[in-house]
């Protein structure tokens, strides 16, 4: 799976995922299924009020990422353009964009055209607690096909249930442990330090450690903030 | 309620709204409020066009400790099917493992109907696992709502019918019925009061890591009069403190 050519040959719909090279084999082929040009997955870390969108996978040319910005590729990918499984997408063209709930501006949204993403929408995937989201777009609008699109929507979350911990590592998601889970969400349960030991049946000591460590992974300032972390990347 | 006669129901009813790869008709499926009645006649719709004689819909617990599924609503409401005992009983606990970690369904067929192995054999992105009801054939579901809240939606039968294409639209449908049964589950929000926008503002802070002093900085108020919103915030959720009225306005949607 190492050479371009190895990649566009294998037929990876359907099959295991194992390493990075099936995952991008995997994306282009869906892809072309769909109609579309373009594809990004991308993971949301929240920093304090921003979300900030961190890339898995993408076949965009390097320099469209840097012109459109990865605040603007996260306001895309959580916009109100996002859709859940099962639910009809709608798509984000570029050329009708200044009506689009402000989602992008006039000159953005000239930017994408010209880069080759004059249609774009925008999905939520879900694997497992995980949330990601893939962006697929066309050149032209109106190319990609929108039952096939559902269809790829959950291919794309039967795929990535396969490789979890590329996935986790590459979007530095849920980098607890399981009893660091397990304490944060009693605490967000509302129990005390003392309440969770006797749950957990470990001493009040071990229990704040394992906050304390939750709380530095996150680099969150407090018990609170730690817990917002962890409910909006869906991690308890 | 017979298979044949669900069948029949469910057809008699109608065909435009049931489908939403069907032309047309999908913000109609998913987007009005619904009732359980309605979930559950939702359910029967996806339960025939696989040939299903029976399913379920049920809820992950959150804790992390006891990985246990909760019954929402079976084929047999008002009433519970006998297999849905089974199911959230011990049976479940591999699959509510599977569901956290996974959005793939799995499959069993413990019946004897060679069918069923064969159908279920030959799609893609599916895994056998442990049958959940003994002497039965079926498939589950994971799905998942906004708010994190996980699930599994389950159908047996020993004569479904399942294609490749049909399975990403099956399950897609069990998504978007979850999403409206997760909005419309009886919780805290019913006897909730109204929060005030600026208890809510103070809550945002609170979830961004701000100690008390620094919301009163922030917002121009007391210290005092930050900590009584916050206190009335946390009375309105019916939470015991602050980390728990942060994590139930998350979870509501109350705050982003």
């Amino acid at each position: 799976m190492s050479s371009p050519a190895a990649l566009l040959q294998s037929d990876t719909l359907g099959s295991r995922l194992t390493s990075r090279g099936d995952l991008t084999s995997f994306f282009m082929q869906l892809t072309a299924e769909i109609g579309a040009d373009s594809y990004m997955l991308v993971a949301i870390v929240h920093d304090q009020d921003r979300n900030d969108a961190r890339i898995v996978s993408s076949n965009w040319i390097f320099d469209a990422i840097e012109l459109i910005g990865k605040r603007l590729i996260a306001g895309l990918a959580q916009g109100a353009l996002t859709v859940a499984p099962g639910i009809r997408p709608h798509p984000l063209v570029a050329s009708r964009a200044p009506e689009t709930d402000g989602l992008i501006t006039g000159e953005e949204a000239r930017l994408l055209d010209v880069l080759g993403h004059a249609e774009i929408y925008s999905l939520r995937l879900n694997v497992g607690r995980q949330r990601l989201f893939a962006l697929f777009s066309a050149a032209t609008a109106g190319s990609i096909d929108q039952p096939a699109l559902m269809r790829a929507q959950l291919k794309c979350c039967y795929a990535l249930s396969h490789i979890p911990q590329l996935i986790a590592a590459a979007a530095m998601q849920d980098p607890l442990s399981d009893r660091e889970r397990e304490c944060l969400f009693w605490v967000s349960e509302g129990k005390t330090t003392d309440e969770v030991a006797v749950i957990l049946g470990v001493s009040s000591n071990t229990v704040n450690s394992y906050i304390t460590h939750a709380i530095q992974k996150f680099a969150a300032s407090n018990r609170a903030m730690a817990i917002a972390t962890a409910i909006r990347s869906g991690i308890i | 309620m017979k298979h044949a006669d669900i069948k029949e129901t469910a057809e008699a009813l109608f065909n435009e709204q049931r489908n939403p790869f069907g032309a047309f008709t999908l913000g109609s499926e998913t987007h009005h409020a619904v009732t359980i009645p309605d979930a559950v006649r939702r359910c029967r719709w996806i339960a025939v066009d696989m040939n299903a004689s029976a399913f379920g819909l049920f809820f992950v617990s959150p804790s992390p400790e006891r990985a246990r599924l909760v019954p929402c609503f079976d084929s047999d409401y008002p009433g519970i099917a006998v297999a849905t005992k089974f199911i959230s009983g011990a049976n479940g606990e591999e699959i509510v493992r599977h569901t956290r970690l996974s959005t793939e369904p799995r499959w069993w067929t413990d019946d004897g109907v060679a069918a069923m192995a064969e159908l279920f054999g030959n799609l893609a992105w599916t895994e056998q696992m442990a049958a959940l009801v003994p002497g039965t054939s079926g498939i589950a579901f994971p799905v998942h709502a906004d708010r994190g809240q996980c699930g599994l939606v389950v159908f047996l039968g020993s004569e479904m019918t399942l294609q490749q294409d049909a399975l990403y639209e099956i399950h897609a449908r069990c998504f978007s019925l979850f999403a409206a049964v997760a909005r419309i589950r009886p919780g805290d929000t019913g006897r909730m009061r109204a929060i005030s926008k600026r208890e809510l503002e103070c809550l945002k802070l609170t979830a961004n890591g701000n100690t008390s002093e620094e919301i009163a900085r922030l917002l121009k108020l007391s210290v005092h009069t930050a900590n009584q919103y916050l206190t009335q915030s946390t009375q309105k959720l019916n939470a015991v403190n602050r980390n728990q009225a942060v994590a139930k306005a998350l979870r509501l949607g109350l705050i982003e």
